[in-house]
C-alpha cells in the first residue's frame, strides 16, 4: 500500500537528459506561468495607481468643498458687514450689527484656521487676516467718531479696506470653485480614461498570449500529423527560450523515440510474415534442384558400371548445376531474411525489382498470373536499404498477386519520374482494385481486406513508413474496371542528401 | 507367363526428371514416354492410351490435378500417380480423392518411384478395377 502511495506521489516524467531533447532544453526559461504573472502584477499595479490617485484626488476634493463652505459663510458674514456699514453711513443705523458680522467672520476664520489656511497657503491667509482686521479698526474708529466730519477723514480707508477685503476673498472664492470645477471633471473622467487604457492592454495581452499558446497548439498539431504519418524524427526548438511546452516537446520526443522504435519492431514482424509467405514458394523452388540432384546421384550409382564415362560426366555435372541451383534460391531468401541495422547505400533500383521479381516467383507460378518486368536502362542510383525497398516490392507484388485470378497481369515498370531527381516503381496489376471508400484507409495499419489468417494489415503501412524515411512516397490509383496501379517514387542519390537535411 | 510390357507416361516440367527416370523405369522393360508440357501429354495420350501416367503437381498452364481429372475422364483403367512438390497432406487428400492412385513428394529415389508404378502393375495385370 505504502508503495502504491509513492508511486502516485511522485509521477514525475523526466526526459530533459534524454539525448534528443539537449537542443530543447539548452534554452533559457521563460514560462507561461511567468508571462501570465507579470501580466496580472502590470495589471493590479495600474488598477492601484488608478485606485490610489482617484482616492487622492477626491480627498483634494471634499477638502476644498469643504473650503467653500467655510468661504461662503465668511463671504456672507462680511458681505453683510459692509451692508450694515452702508446702511449706518446712510441712514444712520446701528454700527453694532456691522461689528457683530465680523466678529462672526473672524470667528469662522480662527476656528477653521487651519483648513483655510491649508489652501490658501499662509502668506495668502496673513493678507486676509490683516484686510479683515484693518477694516476692523476702521469700524471701530468710525464708531468712536463724534462728528461728520471725522467720519468723513475714517470712510474712504474704511470703503478702501472693506472692497479689498471683499474683493481678496471673492477672487479666491471663485480661484477655489474654478479649480474644485476642474478637479471634478478630471474625477469623472478618469475611470473612463481609465477603462479605455485597460482594454487596450487587456486587448494587447490577451492577444500575445492567445497568439502564443495557439500557435505553439497548431506546431504541436503538426507534430502529431507528421509523427502519424511515420516521420520520427524528434522535434527541434522553434523558440529562442523555452516553458511547459518544451516539457511537452520533451515528452513528445520521448514518444516518437519509442514510436521508432515499435515501429523497427512492427517492420521486424511483418518481414518474418513476408518470409513465411516466401517459405513456401522457396521450398517448392528448393524441391526441384534437390529431386534433380537426388534422382541423378541414385542412377549414377546404380548404372556407374554400365553408364558411359561422357553419361557420367553429364550427370556428375548435372548434380553440381543443380545443386548451384539449390544454393542460389536460399541465398536470395536469406539476402531478404537477414537481419540487420539500416544500411542506406547507393543502390541500383532496377535490380533491387528485379531481384524482389525473383523472390515472389512461385508465388507468382501458383497463382498462374503473368508478371512483366519492364525496366528503363541507364537510370541514376537511389538512396535506400536493399532489404527494406524488397520488402517494399515483395509486398505490393504478393498483394498484387492475392487479388488476381489466374490468368491475370502484373506489370512493373521502373523509370524515370517526372519530377526531376526522382526514379519512379509503378506496379501495375488487372484485378478487381480497390473501391474508392476504402482507399483512403488502405496504408493505415492492421487494416486488411484479407481473411483473418491471410493478412495482417501491416504490408502498405509498413512499405510506407520505409519509402517515406527515405524521401520519397508512395500512392495508389485504383479503377473498378482496369485494376490497381501502386507508385512508388524514390529520390535518386543527387537529390537525396538534400531531402534528408530538410 | 510372359508380361505385357506397360505404357507409362511421365510429365515433368523439370527436365531431369524425365532424362533420368526414363531409364530407370524402363530396367523392368515397360515403354515410357517422357514430356515437359501438360497439353503435349494430353494430346499423346488422345492418340494412344497409356496405363500409367506420373504427374508433376505444379506446372505452369495446366497442372497434375487437371491432367489427373483428364486422364482418367479419358480412361478410367489408368493409374495415375502424383508428383508432389511439397508434400502437403490436403494436396494429397485431394489428388487421392480424385482417384489418384498413390502420390510420391519431391525428392524422391528412382526405386521409390519403382516401387509404386510396381504396385500399379500388379494391380492392373490381376485386372483389379481400382475404383475411387
Amino acid at each position: 500500500m505504502d508503495m502504491h502511495i509513492t508511486d502516485i506521489k511522485n509521477p514525475e516524467i523526466n526526459h530533459e537528459n534524454d539525448p534528443e531533447n539537449m537542443s530543447l532544453h539548452e534554452r533559457p526559461s521563460i514560462s507561461i506561468r511567468a508571462k501570465v504573472a507579470i501580466s496580472f502584477s502590470l495589471f493590479f499595479i495600474l488598477s492601484f495607481t488608478v485606485t490610489g490617485w482617484s482616492y487622492w484626488i477626491l480627498t483634494k476634493l471634499e477638502t476644498k468643498i469643504d473650503f467653500l463652505e467655510i468661504a461662503d459663510n465668511y463671504m456672507a458674514e462680511i458681505q453683510q458687514a459692509r451692508r450694515f456699514e452702508k446702511n449706518y453711513l446712510l441712514y444712520s443705523t446701528d454700527l453694532e450689527e456691522a461689528l457683530e458680522h465680523l466678529k462672526t467672520a473672524d470667528a469662522i476664520l480662527k476656528q477653521k484656521n487651519e483648513q483655510i489656511e491649508k489652501i490658501l497657503e499662509k502668506e495668502h491667509f496673513k493678507t486676509m487676516v490683516t484686510y479683515m482686521s484693518k477694516y476692523h479698526n476702521q469700524l471701530v474708529l468710525l464708531r468712536s467718531a463724534k462728528n461728520d466730519k471725522e467720519k468723513e477723514l475714517i470712510v474712504p480707508m474704511l470703503r478702501q479696506f472693506g472692497s479689498q477685503m471683499v474683493s481678496f476673498a471673492g477672487e479666491f472664492v471663485e480661484k477655489e470653485q474654478i479649480s474644485a470645477k476642474r478637479m471634478f471633471l478630471l474625477a469623472k473622467r478618469v475611470p473612463l480614461y481609465f477603462m479605455s487604457v485597460l482594454f487596450v492592454l487587456m486587448s494587447f495581452v490577451l492577444m500575445f498570449l492567445a497568439r502564443q499558446l495557439l500557435l505553439t497548439l497548431n506546431r504541436f498539431m503538426e507534430y502529431t500529423k507528421r509523427i502519424g504519418e511515420g516521420d520520427f524524427s524528434p522535434i527541434l526548438p522553434a523558440r529562442k527560450y523555452k516553458d511547459e511546452f518544451t516539457k511537452l516537446a520533451e515528452a513528445f520526443n520521448h514518444m516518437i523515440k519509442e514510436l521508432d522504435h515499435k515501429h523497427n519492431v512492427l517492420l521486424e514482424s511483418h518481414k518474418l510474415r513476408a518470409i513465411g509467405t516466401l517459405v513456401a514458394g522457396v521450398a517448392h523452388e528448393l524441391n526441384n534442384p534437390l529431386n534433380n540432384t537426388l534422382l541423378t546421384a541414385s542412377m549414377l550409382t546404380e548404372d556407374f558400371h554400365t553408364l558411359s564415362e561422357e553419361e557420367k560426366m553429364e550427370m556428375v555435372n548435372d548434380v553440381i548445376n543443380e545443386t548451384e541451383r539449390a544454393q542460389r534460391v536460399v541465398k536470395n531468401l536469406l539476402d531478404f531474411a537477414r537481419e540487420g541495422e539500416t544500411a542506406i547505400a547507393p543502390l541500383e533500383i532496377g535490380k533491387i525489382v528485379e531481384d524482389s521479381t525473383r523472390l515472389v516467383v512461385n508465388q507468382v507460378k501458383f497463382a498462374k498470373v503473368n508478371l512483366e518486368l519492364n525496366c528503363e536502362t541507364n537510370l541514376p542510383r537511389i538512396h535506400g536499404d536493399e532489404q527494406k525497398l524488397k520488402q517494399v516490392f515483395v509486398n505490393l507484388i504478393l498483394n498484387a498477386v492475392d487479388v488476381l485470378t489466374p490468368g491475370g497481369q502484373i506489370r512493373i515498370h521502373v523509370q524515370k519520374d517526372q519530377t526531376p531527381g526522382y526514379v519512379l516503381v509503378t506496379v501495375k496489376d488487372n484485378g478487381p482494385g480497390i473501391p474508392e471508400h476504402i482507399q483512403g484507409r488502405i496504408f493505415d495499419p492492421f487494416f486488411t481486406t484479407k481473411a483473418q489468417s491471410k493478412g495482417t494489415g501491416l504490408g502498405l503501412s509498413v512499405s510506407q513508413g520505409i519509402i517515406k524515411k527515405l524521401g520519397g512516397y508512395i500512392h495508389l490509383t485504383s479503377n473498378p474496371d482496369k485494376g490497381t496501379i501502386f507508385t512508388v517514387s524514390l529520390p535518386t542519390t543527387e537529390s537525396a542528401s538534400e531531402i534528408m537535411s530538410k | 507367363m510372359s508380361k505385357q510390357p506397360l505404357k507409362i507416361m511421365l510429365i515433368d516440367d523439370e527436365n531431369i526428371v524425365g532424362k533420368r527416370l526414363k531409364p530407370a523405369l524402363e530396367k523392368t522393360g515397360d515403354i515410357v514416354e517422357t514430356f515437359e508440357e501438360g497439353e503435349k501429354a494430353l494430346a499423346r495420350f488422345d492418340e494412344t492410351p497409356f496405363d500409367i501416367v506420373v504427374t508433376d503437381i505444379r506446372m505452369e498452364n495446366i497442372d497434375g490435378i487437371e491432367i489427373l481429372e483428364q486422364v482418367l475422364a479419358k480412361s478410367g483403367r489408368t493409374k495415375v500417380i502424383i508428383i508432389t512438390g511439397y508434400a502437403t497432406v490436403e494436396i494429397a487428400r485431394e489428388a487421392l480423392s480424385k482417384g489418384a492412385f498413390d502420390f510420391i513428394a519431391k525428392p524422391f529415389k528412382p526405386a521409390d518411384l519403382r516401387g509404386i508404378i510396381e504396385r500399379a502393375s500388379k494391380e492392373l495385370r490381376s485386372g483389379f478395377l481400382h475404383t475411387t
